[in-house]
């Protein structure tokens, strides 16, 4: 008879002590039913659940029922197991809804194409015994990309000569990972700010979560290729500046009245990409990169590598600058 | 190149309907025009579906619609004038990311001289995020006129 959870908890983490009790899981359909104080057994090992995982959206907690922060009790390890749920829904980027597809098995695909590459969050795939594609993920101990940005004591000027060429050089190695991402066919899917994080040991950016997908289009990559662009905007202003922001750092209505579509973004049209506007000092390659992703665009980046081949003189350029 | 030669790009939608009439009005009854339909095949993603049951439907619904827009076209083309011995509808698996890609190729190795695609307006954010199959066919046809319906 296999053993219920005190068992396996006496019997591999003796020093622990749960709130509760619940029971072994081998089929994970039911993820709702799964939480504290239960155990997941798949691939041989057994998951601990000690919580679900949330998102924080607009200052709200949004839990994810479907992924579950775990103690491994065989070794003590932390990990996150991603159970499957299957939905779709429409994503709202800016002014445009976008059919959005949660895609278990792509997710496990990628983790597959980058074992051993740390540029990505590294796992493995399992099935349950009810043939669910179970994602066991590490947990990257760091922090968002943008937070640790924002969080940096410097006004704009000094964060742009002394930090920003630094984080630029990352954000490039950060790119190319998408690249190789998009050269084997696959996309990340959800470029977002705080999807990209530093791990506190190595100082290394790390994509996660490779989930989402959509339909095909007849630029497969336009959608990750505009969150690169979002995010360098970001990392180049060290946040985000509309009209309010630009109030409060005391822009009057003429410089304000001066500002035209063209210089706020495609998609999120409220948000200024014509960062040379604010920040004189901003050299005219970096602008030029920021206005491909601006409304009074003309051309747009088709892959990766043509937004690096733009992107790789201005890192040049900034650090003569620092010199 | 012939220009009498026309490949028309279609993808059961409405707009390569209107491409089709178009084209019917255009070439009516006159001689030596030739026509091809083309409808680049790419099948959905099966990321996208939970289970192979529903893929496979999918996938029969996309058929399905492919075979009735050819007989609506051919119907339409013939009650415009044009013979029916002048029209060929052709279904092509897509090699590649780029449906555009595919259409040109089509078009290079029949030495069609007019391409022409259906075009349902995007927007520029829209472009950037998912391309346009019909602005790509105008960016890098060559020796060829292109006809872009709207």
């Amino acid at each position: 008879m296999a053993e219920n959870v005190k068992e396996l908890v006496k019997r591999y983490r003796p020093d622990l002590s749960l709130a509760q009790y619940g029971r072994v899981f081998t089929d994970t359909t039911s993820f709702m039913e799964i939480g504290y104080g239960d155990v997941i057994s798949i691939g041989g090992l057994h998951y601990l659940v000690l919580r679900d995982e949330a998102e924080r959206c607009y200052g709200i907690e949004d839990p994810k029922y479907w992924v579950k922060r775990c103690l491994v009790l065989e070794t003590g390890e932390r990990a996150i197991l991603k159970l499957v749920f299957h939905e779709s829904f429409d994503l709202e980027l800016g002014n445009l809804k976008i059919r959005c597809y949660r895609s278990p098995e792509k997710e496990a695909r990628i983790l597959d194409l980058v074992r051993g590459d740390l540029r990505f969050m590294q796992g493995k795939s399992r099935h349950d015994s009810a043939g669910n594609v179970v994602r066991i993920l590490e947990v990257i101990s760091g922090k968002r990309l943008d937070q640790a940005v924002y969080e940096i004591e410097a006004d704009h000027k000094t964060y742009f000569r002394e930090h920003f060429p630094g984080i630029l050089e990352k954000f490039m190695g950060s790119c190319e990972a998408i690249a190789f991402l998009h050269g084997h066919g696959e996309l990340h899917g959800d470029i977002r700010r705080d999807h990209l994080w530093i791990e506190h040991r190595t100082g290394r950016y790390r994509w996660i979560d490779f989930d989402y997908t959509y339909d095909f289009a007849e630029s497969p990559f336009g959608l990750d290729i505009f969150g690169l662009g979002s995010l360098l905007v970001f990392l180049a202003g060290k946040g985000i500046y509309r009209i309010q922001e630009l109030e409060e750092m005391g822009f009057g209505d003429r410089f304000l009245d001066s500002l035209t579509n063209e210089d706020f973004s495609l998609l999120y049209v409220n948000r200024i990409v014509n960062l040379k506007k604010i920040f004189p000092y901003i050299p005219d390659s970096l602008n030029n990169v920021l206005l491909h992703f601006s409304q009074g665009a003309e051309v747009f980046y088709e892959s990766v590598d043509e937004f690096l081949a733009d992107l790789r003189p201005c890192l040049g350029h900034l650090m003569e600058a620092q010199k | 190149m012939n220009f009498k030669k026309i490949l028309v790009a279609v993808d059961a939608s409405e707009n390569s309907f209107r491409a089709v009439e178009y084209v019917g009005e255009i070439v009516g009854s006159s001689p030596g025009f030739e026509i091809t339909l083309l409808m680049v095949f790419r099948p959905p993603s099966r990321d996208l579906f939970p289970d192979e049951a529903a893929y496979n439907a999918r996938i029969s619904e996309i058929k399905s619609n492919a075979e009735a827009f050819f007989k609506k076209a051919e119907k339409e083309l013939e009650g415009k004038g044009v013979s029916s011995h002048s029209v060929a509808s052709v279904c092509l698996d897509a090699v590649g990311t780029s449906i555009a890609q595919n259409i040109l190729d089509f078009q290079q190795s029949g030495s069609y001289g007019t391409v022409v695609v259906g075009r349902r307006g995007v927007s520029k954010a829209e472009e950037f995020l998912f391309g346009s199959v019909s602005n790509k066919i105008v960016h890098y046809a060559k020796n060829c006129t292109i006809w872009v319906v709207e």
